[in-house]
């Protein structure tokens, strides 16, 4: 059975009526199960990150649905898909987007500020989870007194701290050098070890190959490995 | 880690732009807070000053019989009636709940007696009242020392050749209001001149077959008091055959900030027996300069409100916008719109509750400092706590108002919008 599943996802932008419609996606279907790292590959403009955006509940695919854990997430209330994003999702964006006038642990507090929770219990979970991604002894510095490759790590924390089912990367090493890169993307297989669902967006090869599958994306549509040789074969024969 | 506690720490993050907010907020409330302390100060002044020209309440017999006409106004029973008003009726007034509010009680006897060879109005009056209460009179001569001693209504004094034009057109015509030093310095020490132009030849009359003394003559007034005579209260009362009898009081309430008809209510329980009218017409008249001091203050408030309003929401939309990454990202991980909106409130709740209390406390100042120069009787401010809360309550309401569009316009941002772009 699977946890997330992408429907025959359709996404046009009309900025000026529909004579300037802009098909971004079209026809996508993707499965992911529980516990599976699945990596999205694919150019710029490919479509990768409207996708991500329509898997989590906060961009209206045209047509299509996204089922997570059976919620079909487009059929909920603008309202409940926030709620549906803070309990079932954790961001990790390309650039962080950390709050910089708040300290780590406070960062990593964020999605927790509507909870119930005390918030002493609040700063106990947090510090929890930046004990698991190794920046405990950081916790009162602000974000800007911190390494890249922290600051990767404080954004897959504050993903942790709800203990989302699934975590939605968008290019999570994009920003940073290699050495850096790498340094999340152990954190990464970490998480997923640990049995964390994964669906991340990367232009990097080998980051990618890191993942148990990887799905790619070209123009909107998904095509597999076998297709890619495909093309480029019939590429291959034109040119010569 | 709370709603508030993101609001605290973007506060403290954009403290120019708090300081700033919190600047315009306190200019706007302390001009409010200047204008509306200084006009209720003045207005009470103004209406302290009105209230003690004339009286705006009349007591008189309870009576359905012969009425004489004083002042334009009925005053009835001078003979006929049973329901009398007496002597300490008067004293009986000062014990309402509102005594406070009178500033001067005028007791009263009329009746008309023959004044060499004339039918005349007398009425027997208390000088030191009713003097305070005529504020408008001019003497020429003394305020009455003795007994018997009468002022005389410029239409009587002529007739009965009292007066005498003077050369020059002058006469030595002193405000009542100034002649307290008459009766402590045994003379007139002030000499300020009126047009009247006449002089007192005569300083004797006989009224009702007694000779009295003419201590002064008033000038025209335009009134009835330019046909009447003034005595004594009990030296007329027994004159008349009516001892310890009054006609009317007069009575000057201090009305600002109380309805007239208050006062009325509680001096028509204190004497069941007696009839007691406000002068509406006079009332209406001081409310009104009162209220228009009010409206102005008001509305020069509101202009600067306004303004400060504006500035407000301008700051604020461009806080959004420059926020707009940052609220995406509170919507992308679960804050729902209403958090959003309550986020950008508290800021800004933080921001008016401050600068109401500096507004408050600068407008104070400000009046305290201005005061001197609008006021001639050294009023002084008072700590008045509904200002205090009025100014930090309008300070929360500006606020709110102002920044209630900017703020659902970021709970609106499109969070994938707001992540991917900015």
């Amino acid at each position: 059975m699977s946890f997330v599943v992408v429907n025959n996802i359709g996404k046009v932008y009309q900025s000026n009526g529909v004579d300037s419609a802009v098909c971004v996606l079209d026809g996508i279907n993707l499965e992911i199960k529980e516990g599976e790292f699945v990596s999205l590959m694919g150019p710029s403009g490919s479509g990768k990150s409207t996708l991500l955006t329509i898997m989590g509940a906060m961009n209206h695919p045209s047509v299509g649905q996204v089922l997570v854990d059976d919620i079909d997430v487009y059929g909920l209330s603008e309202e409940r898909r926030a709620d549906f994003r803070r309990e079932y999702l954790g961001f990790v964006f390309q650039q962080h987007h950390l709050m910089p006038y708040l300290n780590v642990v406070e960062n990593v507090m964020l999605p927790l500020v509507t909870s119930k929770a005390s918030s002493k219990e609040k700063r106990i979970r947090a510090l929890a989870v930046l004990q698991r991604v190794g920046l405990a002894n950081k916790s009162e510095r602000l974000p800007n007194q911190l390494s890249g490759g922290e600051q990767g790590r404080l954004a897959i924390a504050r993903a942790l701290v709800n203990e989302p089912p699934l975590i939605l990367a968008d290019e999570p090493t994009g920003t940073l050098d290699t050495r850096t890169g790498v340094e999340i993307m152990e954190v990464l297989q970490q998480l997923n070890a640990q049995g964390q669902t994964i669906f991340m967006v990367t232009h990097n090869p080998e980051n990618a190959a890191l993942a148990h599958r990887i799905v790619n994306i070209r123009d909107g549509r998904m095509f597999d490995e076998s297709d890619v040789a495909l093309q480029s074969a019939e590429q291959g024969e034109q040119t010569s | 880690m709370r709603i508030s506690s993101i609001a605290w720490a973007n506060l403290k993050r954009r403290k120019g732009k708090a300081a700033f907010l919190i600047i315009g907020i306190s200019i706007g409330i302390a001009t409010a807070v200047a204008l509306l302390t200084l006009s209720r100060v003045i207005k009470d002044e103004i209406g302290s000053q009105l209230d003690q020209y004339g009286a705006n309440i009349i007591v008189v017999p309870q009576s359905n019989s012969l009425s004489l006409d004083y002042g334009g106004i009925s005053v009835s029973g001078v003979s006929l009636d049973v329901n009398q008003l007496k002597n300490d009726d008067a004293k009986r007034i000062l014990e309402i709940p509102y005594r406070a509010r009178l500033s001067v009680i005028a007791p009263k006897i009329l009746g008309v007696a023959e004044v060499e060879g004339r039918q005349v109005l007398l009425a027997g009056v208390d000088f030191t009242s009713e003097m305070k209460l005529k504020r408008w009179w001019r003497l020429v001569g003394q305020k009455p020392q003795q007994n018997e001693d009468v002022l005389v209504g410029y239409d009587v004094a002529k007739r009965l050749s009292m007066i005498e034009p003077t050369a020059d057109g002058q006469s030595q015509a002193v405000p009542v209001t100034e002649m307290a030093e008459i009766t402590s310095g045994g003379g007139i020490h002030h000499h300020s001149a009126e047009q009247k132009g006449f002089r007192l030849v005569r300083d004797h009359v006989r009224i009702a077959g007694q000779d009295h003394r003419v201590a002064g003559v008033i000038t025209p007034t335009g009134g009835s008091e330019d046909h009447m005579i003034f005595g004594s209260l009990p030296h007329f009362q027994s004159l008349l055959g009516k001892p310890d009898q009054l006609s009317m009081i007069e009575v000057s309430a201090l009305c600002i900030g109380c309805p007239v008809e208050d006062i009325v209510k509680q001096i028509s329980a204190q004497l069941p027996n007696a009839k007691v009218s406000a002068l509406q017409q006079s009332v209406r008249a001081r409310a009104e300069t009162v209220d228009r001091l009010t409206r102005f203050a008001v509305a020069v408030s509101a202009v600067v409100l306004v303004i400060g309003a504006l500035m407000i929401f301008t700051t604020m939309m461009g806080s959004v916008v420059e926020r707009t990454k940052e609220i995406g990202v509170l919507r992308a991980i679960g804050l729902r719109k209403i958090q959003i909106i309550k986020e950008l409130m508290i800021e800004v709740a933080a921001i008016s509750t401050i600068g109401g209390l500096v507004g408050w406390i600068v407008g104070m100042l400000a009046s305290w400092l201005i005061l001197p120069y609008f006021s001639q009787s050294g009023l002084r401010l008072e700590f008045d706590p509904k200002i205090a809360l009025g100014a930090v309550a309008a300070a929360l309401l500006i606020g709110a108002l102002s920044t209630i569009y900017p703020a659902i316009r970021a709970s609106r941002l499109d969070p994938s919008e707001a992540v991917r772009y900015v």
